[in-house]
């Protein structure tokens, strides 16, 4: 069998250096760090995760989801953001 | 707040130098220190008019950066629906509606990038360019091609425009008549002969504008004597 490939359409995508899932898509800190505007790691910058599934620091989210430019969604897949069920 | 953006910028910055591989480039725009006003760059994508040129985008970072997209216009002149010809402004939704804070400029740039393959004439950002994309898609490639050469540094190549005459223009250049480009590098001068202008008229223009000749060494024109020059040529 013969293959012509008769166009090519390259599309460019781009991740983070290090595994997505260890850093904040917000403010690229690792999520065993605080986020940018706290200075104690712990409960009181804690970490959400959505339904679908992502992940970031509670107060980089906050300050995106107050936002109307947010439309509530989430930054990396642009569903709506739902906080994950504990259990 | 505003520490953390730096950190994030500067982060993103090293991240571009970091990566060779996309040819996409992004500098303080003056001041080194300064990190809220960039030059970015990327190349114009094969396949395209713009092919061969490089395109710069000037690119200001707002303070409440990420969560509010950078403003991005290009500082390169193109020819395209989604961008005016006149300012440079941009028309895409990934930097307004629909940006993100995990989005970076070198994402936004790829965006721009990629604008450039797939231009989206319903639309514009320049209704002018829109309506000769709809209406004469072969004389928009072609007007899209000459900014490229004359703006954005492309290659002038034989396979655009009328082939034959280009063609004689350039046998006509051969040694013996070096005499005719005065003093001005030679390769300055085709670039724009190239385009099916006679190298008298050029170099007349060149000479208009006030255009350095530098013993006749190769360089790299500035923007605003190019756009002088393509006036002076194309008669404005
Ligand atoms: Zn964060
Ligand atoms: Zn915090
Ligand atoms: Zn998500």
């Amino acid at each position: 069998m013969k293959v012509t490939i008769k166009e090519w359409n390259a599309v460019a995508t781009w991740h983070w250096d290090i595994p997505e899932d260890e850093v904040c898509g917000i403010c690229r800190v690792q999520f065993d760090g605080t986020c940018p505007t706290c200075k104690f790691p712990g409960d009181d910058c804690a970490l959400v995760q959505g339904r679908c599934n992502h992940a970031f620091h509670m107060h980089c989210l906050m300050t995106w989801i107050d936002l109307e430019t947010s439309k509530g969604l989430c930054p990396m897949c642009r569903q709506k953001f739902e906080w994950k069920d504990k259990e | 707040m505003a520490s953390n953006r730096m950190r994030r910028i500067g982060k993103e910055i090293a991240d571009i130098h970091a990566d060779a591989h996309s040819q996409i480039k992004a500098e303080p725009f003056g001041n080194q220190d300064d990190v809220t006003h960039l030059r970015g760059s990327f190349p114009g994508p094969p396949g395209t008019p713009y092919e061969g040129g490089t395109y710069n985008i000037d690119i200001k970072i707002p303070t409440d950066y990420p969560f509010r997209p950078p403003t991005m216009k290009f500082e390169t002149k193109v020819w395209h629906p989604n961008v005016s010809s006149q300012t440079g402004a941009i028309c895409l939704d990934t930097l307004s509606t629909a940006w993100s804070p995990v989005l970076t400029i070198k994402s936004a740039l790829l965006s721009l990038q990629s604008l450039l393959s797939t231009p989206e004439p319903k639309d514009p950002q320049d209704a002018e360019v829109a309506n000769m994309l709809l209406k004469s898609p072969k004389e928009f490639e072609r007007v899209a091609r000459d900014w490229a050469v004359v703006y954005a540094g492309a290659p002038a190549s034989a396979d655009n425009g009328s082939g034959s005459s280009i063609d004689d223009t350039r046998q006509g250049a051969g040694e013996d008549s070096l005499a005719k480009y005065d003093g001005y590098n030679k390769n300055l001068i085709d670039r724009f002969s190239s385009m099916g202008f006679d190298v008298d008229r050029v170099v007349a223009a060149f000479r208009h504008v006030g255009v350095e000749r530098r013993g006749g060494q190769d360089y790299e024109l500035e923007e605003n004597s190019m756009g002088e020059i393509a006036a002076r040529l194309l008669g404005e």
